[in-house]
This record gives structure tokens, C-alpha cells and sequence, in this order.
């Protein structure tokens, strides 16, 4: 059982189109967002399952707490950090769409920090319906394939 | 039989002349030439690609100019940005208000991230802010104090009047640490708006920022709103706040 896949992708670009990127991020960002998103690792996502220890339905973000299997047998604690629960609200999420106790997945942007914190893109229910995350200028969160 | 016409049309002449009092009382409080801006509105032409390809939407503003600071204001800005930047390359971004759960203020709350609700009342106009519910009280038709008689704070003093279909607000006493897109300010900054409906549904708010002190000229630019004719505001509490400023007052996440 592989509970969580992280595939590393590093790409170089020149340092001028690093400029303009985040030049444009900076603004992007200033447009949508109240927080700076640039503890997250950009390059790569991680998918996390596992067994949900609460919910947080509150602001600034809402958190979705999960305890994650690892291969080894032990479980380690996750912290998938979303939006403000107002733009979620926004987007159709509920404070009901998921409980403790309920199997999902979170496709997450990894903090790096190495911490077992990451920024949530989408997450998929227990009856496995996926929902996205309203994350302010989500493409710049390049997604890795999952490998399992 | 005289008597009985005159018990009957007494309660009429009564009814009568609260109608006319009443609508004598809503013609005081609110002209019917004052627009009527009263609603949910939320941010019209922004974010990325709004204005990328087809034919130009009308009702969107132009970009904002470059703001224009005096040399050593305009380091001290520039450097700050600069310290942003590479810090959020390094993956360290730096401690802003927003890490502390603190509102934008003024004039960054016109920019309206969220949606943001405009009432109007006898006096008073009021915009709310849907994020960290923020309020901020227009006095209508009252002069403005003097820089002097203004305890500095996020949103200001403001004051108003109706400019034929605009609504003109000037706001002073903002917190010097409470910043537009980092830009520094002094003590004496003026925030001028405009407030007009270019389209029944699109309202534009012409912001002009005045500091003797910082600027070499003032800084204007617009932004535009959409009612939201269905959109009622939502409650926003910093309830669980985990992010804080480190020792170097980096941004940091609290691991639960």
C-alpha cells in the first residue's frame, strides 16, 4: 500500500523568465490573494490518502486534517491547508462535504520546509467525487504525475 | 347623514396625510436623483487576462500609471520589493499584515478582493468589506476635520457629498504602517474618490492619493465593481490563524 507518492520535478529556466514569472505572480497574487503561497513548493505535488481527523471550516483558511498510513506502518499526521473557507464557499464547497472518519485523497503543493504541510489543489471524497480548491493563480502549482 | 360622511372620511384624511408625511420623510433622506449604488458589488476587469484579447470591454478602466514617489521614498519602495521578491524566491516570504490576520485599510480595501456591500442611509454611506469585515463609515455631507483632530487607523475619517451622479469621498488619518502595495506614506495622505455607474450594474470608483511628503504628484487610478444582484456577504473571523512572523520576520506556518 503506497499511501504517499511524491514525484520531484525540476525544470531550469533563465533567470530573466524566473523575473517576469514571479514579477507576474507578485501581481497575480496582490490581485487574489491574501497570503503569500511562496512557502509551497512550487516544482512539484504530492498525493496524500488517508483517514480524516477533522475539517476546519474556518478563516483565514480552512485546514483538512488527515492521518496518512505509511508504508512502514506508522501514520503520519498531514495538514492540507486551503483557501478562506469564503471563496470555497463560493466555488459550491460545504462544511459538510467531508467528516472525520471519511477515506479521501489531497492532491497538495508540498511546503518546503519539508513539514507535513501542504497547500490543497483538490481533494476526492470519500464517495469519489474530486473537487478543486479556489487556489489564486493555481497554475503556477506545477502538478507531477502520481506513480504508484 | 353629514355626520355619518364625515366619520367615514376621517380615517381617509388621516391615512392621507401620513402618506404625505411619509413620503415627504423618504424624499428628505434620499433625493431621487442620489444613484442608487445600494448592494453587493464585486471587483469588474481584474486578475490575469482580463483584458487579454477581443474587442475592449468599455466598462473595464485602463491599467493603472506607474505611482509616482520622490526619489528617496521611491528607494525605499523599490528595495522593498526587491527584499519581497528574493525572499519569495528563497521560499521565505516576508511577514506582511496579512500574516497577522490584519485588514487591508484603506485604499487597498477598494480594491475589493472579496466582495464588498454598499449601503446607504440618512448621513451615511457605509462599504463592508466581506474580507476581515471590514467597515468603513462615509459621513455624508459633513466638512473634514484636520489632520490634527484624526487619530490615525486602517480606514480613516471620511467624509461625502454627491457630485450630481458622483459620489466624492475624501478620507484622511491612515496608519502609516497600513500600506498600499507596499508604498510608504506620510501622516499627511489624502485619499480623494469618485464614485459613479458608468452602467447600470458597473460602478467606477476613480481613487486619487495625495501625500505632499512622498509623492511628486498624486497617484490615480480606477477600479471598477459588478453587482451582485443575488450575493449576500459572507462572515469572515480570523478564527485559526497559524501563520506568524518569525524572529526575522519571516512568514511562517504553525505545525499542528
Amino acid at each position: 500500500m503506497i499511501v504517499a507518492t511524491e514525484v520531484t520535478m525540476t525544470s531550469r529556466r533563465p533567470a530573466w523568465v524566473g523575473g517576469v514569472l514571479s514579477l507576474v505572480m507578485l501581481m497575480a497574487a496582490n490581485a487574489a490573494a491574501h497570503h503569500s503561497f511562496a512557502v509551497f513548493d512550487h516544482t512539484r505535488t504530492l498525493t496524500i490518502r488517508g483517514t480524516v481527523t477533522r475539517f476546519q471550516w474556518t478563516n483565514p483558511h480552512g485546514f483538512l486534517e488527515m492521518d496518512v498510513p505509511q508504508p512502514d506502518g506508522s501514520t503520519k499526521h498531514y495538514s492540507v491547508e486551503l483557501t478562506s473557507i469564503n471563496m470555497m464557499q463560493r466555488v459550491g464547497w460545504r462544511s459538510n462535504m467531508i467528516k472525520a472518519g471519511d477515506k479521501v485523497s489531497a492532491v497538495v503543493a508540498p511546503l518546503l520546509s519539508g513539514e507535513p504541510v501542504g497547500l490543497g489543489l483538490e481533494v476526492t471524497m470519500a464517495d469519489g467525487t474530486t473537487k478543486a480548491l479556489p487556489v489564486p493563480n493555481v497554475g503556477s502549482f506545477k502538478r507531477a504525475t502520481e506513480t504508484q | 347623514m353629514k355626520t355619518r360622511q364625515l366619520v367615514w372620511s376621517l380615517p381617509l384624511v388621516a391615512l392621507a396625510a401620513v402618506v404625505v408625511m411619509q413620503s415627504g420623510a423618504r424624499a428628505q433622506s434620499k433625493p431621487v436623483s442620489v444613484p442608487d449604488i445600494t448592494g453587493s458589488w464585486e471587483r469588474h476587469g481584474a486578475g490575469p487576462g482580463a483584458r487579454a484579447g477581443g474587442p475592449r470591454d468599455a466598462t473595464i478602466p485602463p491599467p493603472a500609471p506607474q505611482p509616482q514617489l520622490k526619489p528617496q521614498y521611491a528607494k525605499e519602495w523599490q528595495d522593498r520589493i526587491m527584499a519581497g521578491r528574493a525572499a519569495d524566491a528563497k521560499g521565505e516570504p516576508l511577514a506582511t499584515n496579512y500574516t497577522d490576520c490584519l485588514p487591508d485599510g484603506m485604499p487597498t480595501m477598494m480594491g475589493a478582493m472579496f466582495p464588498m456591500e454598499i449601503l446607504q442611509s440618512r448621513g451615511q454611506v457605509t462599504i463592508i468589506e466581506e474580507a476581515f469585515t471590514q467597515v468603513r463609515r462615509i459621513l455624508m455631507d459633513k466638512p473634514q476635520k484636520s489632520f490634527e483632530d484624526v487619530e490615525p487607523g486602517f480606514y480613516g475619517h471620511s467624509v461625502g457629498r454627491w457630485d450630481g451622479d458622483t459620489l466624492v469621498v475624501d478620507t484622511i488619518g491612515i496608519k502609516e504602517t497600513v500600506r498600499f502595495q507596499n508604498m510608504p506614506h506620510s501622516p499627511q495622505m489624502r485619499i480623494k474618490e469618485r464614485m459613479k455607474l458608468v452602467s447600470p450594474n458597473v460602478l467606477w470608483n476613480e481613487i486619487t492619493i495625495e501625500d505632499p511628503v512622498v509623492f511628486e504628484k498624486p497617484h490615480t487610478y480606477t477600479v471598477a465593481y459588478r453587482r451582485m444582484p443575488d450575493y449576500t456577504l459572507l462572515e469572515y473571523i480570523c478564527e485559526d490563524n497559524r501563520e506568524y512572523a518569525d524572529d526575522k520576520g519571516r512568514q511562517k506556518i504553525r505545525i499542528n
